[in-house]
């Protein structure tokens, strides 16, 4: 887990989805990059031209395509899902061996060699982006890397390099401060939001949108970073369990003090009322 | 292009009208959208709701093949609202030529129709002469055979109702259309039109481009920054090869290819060397006696002479049309021994593929030069074809990629720029240099060897390009650009033999010079491979990179560009200055001009459009087969009679057979590009990424169609028209929607046209569907309209 | 013992037990082909469906069914309730085979078990993560529960000095067994709460981890109930009526409590919309009602309480209770309706080996040593020197020499 507070300098993508022209030249750069294998399509699996179907093992990065109609007017929309490379990431914080890690520079990565596969980091993340290598005998979790390789040297990702209009790559404020500068300059192309500068405690991947975000299966999530969901329970246990321990050995030394007094008062009590409960015993051994 | 990629971004208006440059040309987008955020305006003019549409302000559906009744509503909407640039249309076009009083058009038809040979005799398309043999002109216009009053009168049956009956537009999104894109008749304003195959793939398809560029002179658009008519071409370098020659009609340079009756050099100088009184006129075509010169003295070296008309004499000359779609027929009559295909795939991309793919059968030997297998080369594994009935030798040569060759590849803005190879070819592949060279030193040996009819064009040819393994790519350039063959000078600088030339007005018609394309001379001086340039610097901060690669003409961005001043040399728009005069100086600053003459106020200058013999812009053009002035004419096969006159097809146009009919074939079809395949396939369906996105052949059609006919999303269909069926999946959609015309619903079946029966992703090719039938100018095929059906299940069902 | 007398021990067993070693080997089987062919192809696990019935069962519900051992060892250890000290032994047992048995679920779950063990780098340690927190937990009860485990096995071979050290552990062990599972059992309900968007709202909760905790007590109290009659009426075991009756009033508080702070998470804590989905809004009906407010009712009955019949029904409601809710937490309430998940064969084949493997287990340690015999007026437990009773048992016979049989 990362204890950083300032993200502000966080290499991060500005996706202006009123630009994309669905040209999936990001997904197909992304898989050159990653040298992912094609995954076996039939026909188109969703609206538009839509393939594959989901992100997946083989799939970092894909284009949603919706084509419908909104007030007699067509819309063929596209939205780019990828790794949010959140600031505080869900997928880090669930992991039990520290595999996901957000770096200095912005991108969450994978250390494959730490992962024992149990998949948490898939239940937590908000954006359903981690995916597991379900045709492998030892599988481990796939996602986009926000080409760190790439980042690390001082190159921009493989898809935003490739994107001809929609992705500016960047410092997080100044994106944000672009997104900002948009909506202020053309208030009627966008749906008036920065998806991303608060959503899941703020990420690395910055939407803007001409279309109601829901419509474009945008999934809608918390505005706080969720390891604080967990954190507010799990910072309790060192507590728990000093309280638990420290009062239930306090208790029991006072219940057996008590006990203890009594007893030395009862005599030989005990020991007459345990002489028939072994006697059962041995009956019952004799049987 | 007349402008450049970078340019877009300066127009107020961009109009994409048959093109997608969302899907097809998707860089493009990066400058469209850089001038939308700038508040320019995106109309998509379309059949189909397109990627391109999604990002458009407005979008207004068209039927195929009616881009001349919605521009030609265009230009009457200019004209009747008076909408026009006047200054610019009175200094710059013809309009105020007069045009000779036995022109006329009637029902259809331009005077001069040979119904027989479905040709036109042009004799009376022309200006009224004066006495000095210059046009007669009224500069206000009102003369009633002044070309703006024809024009006028041509269009103003082009009203609202009629485009959209004729289009199936709706009235409301054709309106919006025209107010957005006819406001750009200020100086103020620029329009720019991107089009491509959706407007020339018609056999009307150049008269389609003519009715753009008429409303774009009409507008005061062409030769401004953000304006012009925006050729995107196709293939990476389809611009380089038509400098280059592909094409059978044309010497690199666009220099006429003789034809059989150009007997001598003096023939073919004085026949194709356009003629003006006007000293105004810079008539640039009359330089042909130089470029001819030149050509033919790097064609053939010291064996050309002027003694010899430098060889003119080896240039094959013409008889007729040898465009695809006639050498195809040909083909299919066994009119061919061999064939060699150099990285094309016509089993796939040809009109009516099932026939080209027949006559390969024909042939008794196949060359494919290519990088992969195509269906052109494995025609006879095609499907219905038995590979025990071809007897053709079919040899398959691996070619290197663009990545695995040195060259220069020139885009639609001209610029030519020089690429490296980043890989060696894998295997044995080797480049198409080396192919050709190969090609030519064997032919030459068995010439050599075995002499042959006429052995001299071809043991006589210039060829030294080095003695390495593939032909030295440099010297090639080098030879492109020219250079001086002995010691001289021209206009007052000495040159050495073996000098480069530095420009193309240098060049000579007495030999001195050599030149293999003149409009790249210029490309290769004695400062270097110009190419090679990489300077992103932008003195003129309009996005002009004069450093950046190398423009033809003389590096100039922007051609026509002195249109783009008024008389007296100020940009009509000072805010986007292409060209301005700086009086001071007396020199033109900014891109390199259209010539460096004064502006058009003063003495002894030339007009703006140079290219023209009239030296104006042509509002009314009488060099083309189907008239003057473009007029509207339902494609070949449609599903309405013309709404506007009797005359239904172009009268330039012969009826070819296998023709379908409404009543059979009731729907619409058109073919269009996907952007994640590449044309015949090869490139893209051998590409599992590409595949995993578009991995089936489809056709698009609408919610109402589908449920018309019972079709669910992704049901496999059948389509098909009097020259063949295919299958496909059925992909069903509200982008694509019926069209009202006349009164009556259409719909349309969109069918992308990339797959084939070869490589990873096989489907059935939308080209077994097509019409062999062209333009009557360029015979580009009629691909963008045709009539089919459509059928539940496969071919069998 | 050799090989032919194992398997005439065999023979003699049970055919409900020969029943189970079946449903066992089959679910051995079931697991073997998991790690050969891969979670993708033998569960019905997918991206949208990462955790199934292993996790939410294996996992999730089978550590709160073995919640009856920390229960109860405080229960009569700490709060000196000693009359129900009878029962501990056989849930410290069940607790065991519980644990060992969650381990055997998560290591078949782990796409990388091989390296389950990274979990203990202290480099890798990320005290952020509830699974790294549930797993030390489980790990060090597992151990607890072993060291807990193991005075009726020292008993049985008559080891003295380790008895000794494990009597004197005792203490430690009853109190670190319940701060740990105290622990543990929360931060199962931790684990989800960083679902904060994926768990549907009748479920979602601050409080989950208390609940679960509170949930976790009942159910194991009502574990030990159930194990109690039925060792009773199956095993020959004597009948523990009485101490049960004093179990049972505990529970009515203990339920009452537990429904009490989930009324209040979820009127003053949770958000709508809450009866959005019919089928999640029949779940939550179902495991509140019938699970978990009817035996609340139920227990508060003398005549349930008194009763073995209507006193085991209601604890099984409890239990039930328990269950549906670890399952509507972990599974339904995640689901979306579009892609429904159902376990695979081999899912459930193993899933079912597990519970078998444990009722199997759990029949032959109490046959084979001294879980039921152990009383605690035989032994004082606050001395724990005086070791005369153990010792008397190696002098008499020994339970190697003579197996016990069920049949005799
Ligand atoms: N991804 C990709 N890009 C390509 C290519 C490719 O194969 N794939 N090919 C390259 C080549 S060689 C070329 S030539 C260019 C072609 O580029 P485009 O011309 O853009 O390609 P098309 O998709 O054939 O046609 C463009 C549009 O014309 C529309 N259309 C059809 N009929 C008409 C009509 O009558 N009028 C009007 N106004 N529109 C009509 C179609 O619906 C289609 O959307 O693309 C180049 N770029
Ligand atoms: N129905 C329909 N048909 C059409 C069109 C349409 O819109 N509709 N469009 C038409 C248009 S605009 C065009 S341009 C044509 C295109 O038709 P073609 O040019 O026949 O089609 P391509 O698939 O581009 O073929 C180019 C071949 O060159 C190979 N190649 C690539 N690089 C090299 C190289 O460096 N050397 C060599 N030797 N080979 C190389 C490729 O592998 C490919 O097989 O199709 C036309 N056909
Ligand atoms: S989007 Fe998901 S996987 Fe990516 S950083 Fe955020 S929580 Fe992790
Ligand atoms: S699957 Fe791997 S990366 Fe994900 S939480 Fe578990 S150990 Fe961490
Ligand atoms: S950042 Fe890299 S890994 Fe992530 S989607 Fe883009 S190209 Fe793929
Ligand atoms: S490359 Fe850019 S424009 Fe193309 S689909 Fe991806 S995000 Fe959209
Ligand atoms: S494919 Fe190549 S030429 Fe075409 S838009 Fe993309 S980068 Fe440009
Ligand atoms: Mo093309």
């Amino acid at each position: 887990m990362s204890t950083r507070k300032d993200f502000s300098r966080d290499k991060s993508f500005l996706i202006d989805m009123t630009k994309c022209t669905g040209c999936r030249g990001c997904q197909v750069a992304c898989k050159q990059w990653n040298q992912l294998e094609a995954e076996q399509t039939e026909f188109f699996t969703g609206e538009g031209y839509q393939n594959p179907p989901a992100m997946s093992e083989y799939t970092f990065t894909r284009i949603k395509f919706r084509d419908y109609q909104k007030n007699g007017q067509n819309e063929f929309a596209f939205y780019k899902e990828m790794c949010m490379h959140c600031n505080e990431p869900a997928c880090a914080s669930v992991c039990p061996v520290g595999a996901f890690v957000k770096t200095e520079e912005g991108p969450v990565v994978y250390k494959s060699e730490r992962c024992i596969g149990c998949r948490f980091c898939m239940i937590a993340c908000p954006f359903n982006v981690p995916k597991y290598e379900w045709s492998k005998a030892f599988p481990l979790v796939k996602k986009c890397t926000g080409c760190y390789s790439r980042v690390k040297e001082g190159f921009a990702p493989a898809c935003a390099t490739a994107c001809p209009t929609a992705i500016t790559y960047g410092p997080r404020e100044e994106m944000i401060k672009e997104a900002e500068r948009r909506l202020g300059q053309y208030p009627d192309r966008y749906i008036h939001k920065v998806y991303g500068k608060e959503e899941a405690g703020g990420t690395s991947v910055i939407y803007l949108t001409n279309l109601p975000f829901d419509e474009l299966g945008f999934k809608p999530v918390t505005m706080r970073a969720l390891p604080g969901y967990t954190w507010d329970a799990l910072r309790l246990v060192p507590g728990i369990f000093l309280a638990v321990g420290g009062g239930l050995s306090a208790l029991s030394w006072f219940t057996h003090r008590r006990e203890r007094l009594k007893r030395e008062q009862a005599g030989e009590m005990v020991t007459e009322s345990s002489a028939p409960q072994i006697e059962d015993t041995d009956r019952k051994e004799e049987q | 292009m007349t402008n450049h990629w970078n340019d877009i971004q300066h127009a107020d208006v961009i109009l994409c009208i048959g093109s997608n440059p969302a899907e097809n040309h998707p860089i493009s987008f990066k400058y469209v959208e850089k001038a939308m955020d700038r508040g320019a305006k995106l109309i998509s003019v379309d059949p189909r709701y397109t990627r391109t549409s999604s990002k458009a302000d407005t979008y207004a559906q068209l039927r195929p093949g009616t881009d001349i009744a919605f521009m030609g509503g265009l230009i009457n909407h200019v004209l009747q609202n008076d909408l026009i640039q006047k200054d610019y249309v009175v200094a710059y076009t013809n309009a105020a030529f007069l045009v000779d009083e036995k022109y006329d058009f009637e029902d259809g038809l331009f005077t001069g129709y040979d119904a027989q040979n479905f040709r036109y005799e042009k004799t009376n398309w022309k200006y009224q002469m004066d006495a000095e043999g210059n046009p007669v002109r009224d500069d206000t216009l009102q003369h009633p055979r002044s070309v703006y009053q024809l024009l006028k009168h041509h269009y103003a049956r082009y009203t609202p109702t009629k485009v959209c009956e004729i289009t199936g537009t709706s009235i409301h999104d054709y309106l919006e259309v025209a107010r957005t894109f006819c406001a750009t008749g200020t100086p103020k304003k620029a329009a720019t039109i991107m089009y491509a195959m959706g407007t020339t793939q018609h056999t009307h398809g150049t008269q389609n481009v003519r009715s753009y560029a008429m409303l774009q002179l009409l507008l005061g658009n062409v030769g401004i920054a953000g304006g012009g008519i925006n050729a995107l071409r196709g293939e990476s370098n389809v611009q380089g090869s038509t400098d280059y020659a592909i094409l059978y009609h044309i010497l690199p340079g666009y220099l006429k290819v003789p034809t059989y009756d150009n007997v001598d050099l003096a023939t073919y100088n004085e026949t194709w060397s356009p003629k003006t009184n006007d000293p105004k006129s810079a008539n640039w075509w009359s330089n042909t006696p130089k470029y001819m010169a030149s050509i033919l003295k790097a064609y053939w070296g010291d064996a050309a002479t002027a003694q010899n008309d430098f060889c003119y004499e080896y240039l094959p000359k013409r008889s007729g049309n040898y465009s695809f779609i006639p050498l195809m027929e040909r083909l299919q009559a066994g009119g061919f021994e061999g064939m060699v295909c150099m990285g094309t795939n016509p089993a796939v991309g040809g009109p009516d593929a099932s026939s080209i793919r027949k006559g390969l059968g024909k042939l008794k030997w196949l060359v494919a030069a290519d990088l992969w297998e195509t269906e052109t080369s494995i025609f006879w594994k095609a499907p219905g074809i038995d590979p025990k009935q071809v007897q053709t030798e079919v040899f398959l040569l691996p070619a290197a990629s663009s990545v695995e060759k040195e060259g220069s590849i020139s885009n639609s803005g001209r610029w030519a720029q020089w690429r490296y190879k980043a890989v060696k070819p894998p295997g044995d592949a080797e480049s198409d240099a080396f192919i050709i060279d190969q090609l030519y030193k064997r032919i030459k040996a068995l010439y050599e060897k075995e002499k042959g009819v006429y052995p001299e064009p071809v043991v006589n040819l210039a060829w030294n390009y080095g003695s390495g393994h593939e032909p030295d790519i440099d010297l090639v350039a080098r030879e492109c650009n020219g250079r001086f063959t002995r010691d001289t000078v021209v206009k007052g600088k000495a040159f050495k033999k073996g000098d480069q030339v530095p420009n193309f007005t240098f060049l000579q018609d007495d030999g001195s010079t050599t030149s293999g394309n003149w409009l790249y001379c210029g490309s290769y001086t004695p400062e270097g491979n110009m190419m090679q340039w990489r300077n992103d610097a932008d003195p003129t901060g309009m996005e002009m990179y004069h450093e950046w690669s190398w423009c033809w003409p003389l590096n100039r961005r922007i051609l026509y560009n002195r249109a783009s001043v008024d008389i007296n040399g100020r940009p009509w728009n000072p805010k986007k200055p292409v060209i301005a005069w700086n009086a001071a100086t007396r020199k033109w600053e900014g891109d390199v001009p259209d010539g460096g003459w004064a502006p058009m106020a003063e003495d002894g200058t030339k007009y703006p459009f140079i290219m023209i013999a009239e030296g104006h812009g042509r509002l009314f053009a009488a060099g083309l087969a189907d008239g003057p002035f473009p007029e509207h004419y339902e494609p070949m096969e449609s599903p309405t009679p013309n709404l506007l006159t009797r005359q239904q097809c172009n009268p330039a146009v012969a009826t070819p057979g296998k023709i379908s009919t409404s009543d059979k074939f009731p729907y619409i079809g058109t073919t269009y590009r996907v952007s994640e395949h590449w044309q015949a396939g090869a490139m893209t369906r051998n590409l599992p990424w590409l595949v995993e996105l578009v991995p089936d052949m489809f056709v698009e059609i609408s919610e109402e169609l589908a449920k018309w006919k019972g079709f669910e999303n992704g049901d496999i269909v059948s389509v098909s028209t009097e020259r063949g069926v295919i299958e496909a999946r059925a992909l069903i959609t509200s982008r694509i929607k019926p069209l009202r015309v006349g009164g009556q619903l259409m719909e349309q079946v969109g069918v992308p046209w990339h797959f084939g029966y070869a490589g990873m992703a096989k489907g059935d090719s939308a080209n077994d569907l097509t019409t062999a039938v062209g333009c009557p100018n360029t015979t580009i095929p009629e691909y963008k309209a045709f009539l089919c059906n459509i059928e539940k299940g496969g071919k069998k069902a | 013992m050799s090989a032919a007398r194992i398997v005439k021990e065999v023979k003699g067993y049970h055919a409900f037990i020969k029943f189970l070693i079946g449903i066992v080997m089959v679910g051995v089987i079931a697991g073997m082909v998991r790690f050969i062919f891969g979670l993708g192809v033998t569960t019905n696990l997918n991206d949208t469906y990462p955790w199934g019935l292993w996790i939410s069962f294996d996992v999730v519900t089978a550590v709160p069914l073995a919640a009856g051992a920390f229960t109860l060892g405080a229960i009569v250890h700490v709060f000196h309730i000693k009359k129900l000290e009878p029962l501990v032994r056989p849930a410290i047992v069940t607790g065991f085979l519980g644990y060992s048995l969650v381990c055997v679920g998560l290591i078949l779950d782990l796409g990388q078990p091989h390296k389950g063990w990274q979990v203990l780098r202290p480099d890798y340690w990320n005290l952020h993560s509830p699974m790294f927190e549930v797993s030390m937990c489980v790990m060090a009860y597992t151990t607890v529960l072993f060291l807990e485990f193991l005075p009726p096995v020292a008993e049985k071979f008559g080891w003295h000095v380790p008895l000794r050290v494990l009597r004197w552990l005792e203490m430690p062990l009853v109190i670190a067994a319940a701060a740990i599972s105290t622990l543990h059992q929360s931060s199962l309900g931790t684990f989800f709460l960083i679902a904060v968007d994926k768990l549907h709202n009748l479920w979602y909760s601050p409080l989950l981890p208390l609940l679960f905790w509170m949930s976790a007590i009942c159910t194991g109290m009502c574990i030990i109930i159930i194990e109690a009659t039925a060792s009773h009426k199956y095993m020959g075991q004597p009948n523990e009526g009485e101490l049960l009756r004093t179990l049972a009033k505990i529970l009515p508080w203990a339920l009452g409590a537990y429904l009490a702070v989930r009324a209040y998470s979820l009127i003053f804590m949770g958000k709508g919309p809450y009866f959005d989905r019919p089928g999640l809004t029949f779940s939550f009906m179902l495991e509140l009602g019938i699970g978990f407010i009817l035996p609340f009712i139920m227990f508060m009955q003398k005549s349930v309480r008194e009763n073995d019949r209507r006193r085991n029904i209601a604890a099984l409601l409890v239990i039930g209770g328990l269950v549906l809710n670890r399952f509507n937490v972990s599974m339904f309430g995640m689901m979306n309706e579009a892609e429904v998940y159902f376990p695979s064969i081999i899912e459930t084949l193993v899933t079912l080996g597990i519970i078998a493997a444990h009722i199997l287990l759990f029949v032959l340690i109490a046959k084979y040593f001294p879980i039921f015999e152990h009383h605690p007026e035989t032994v004082d437990y606050t001395i724990p020197d005086r070791l005369h009773r153990t010792g008397e048992h190696k002098e008499k016979k020994s339970y190697k020499e003579q197996p016990v049989s069920q049949e005799s």
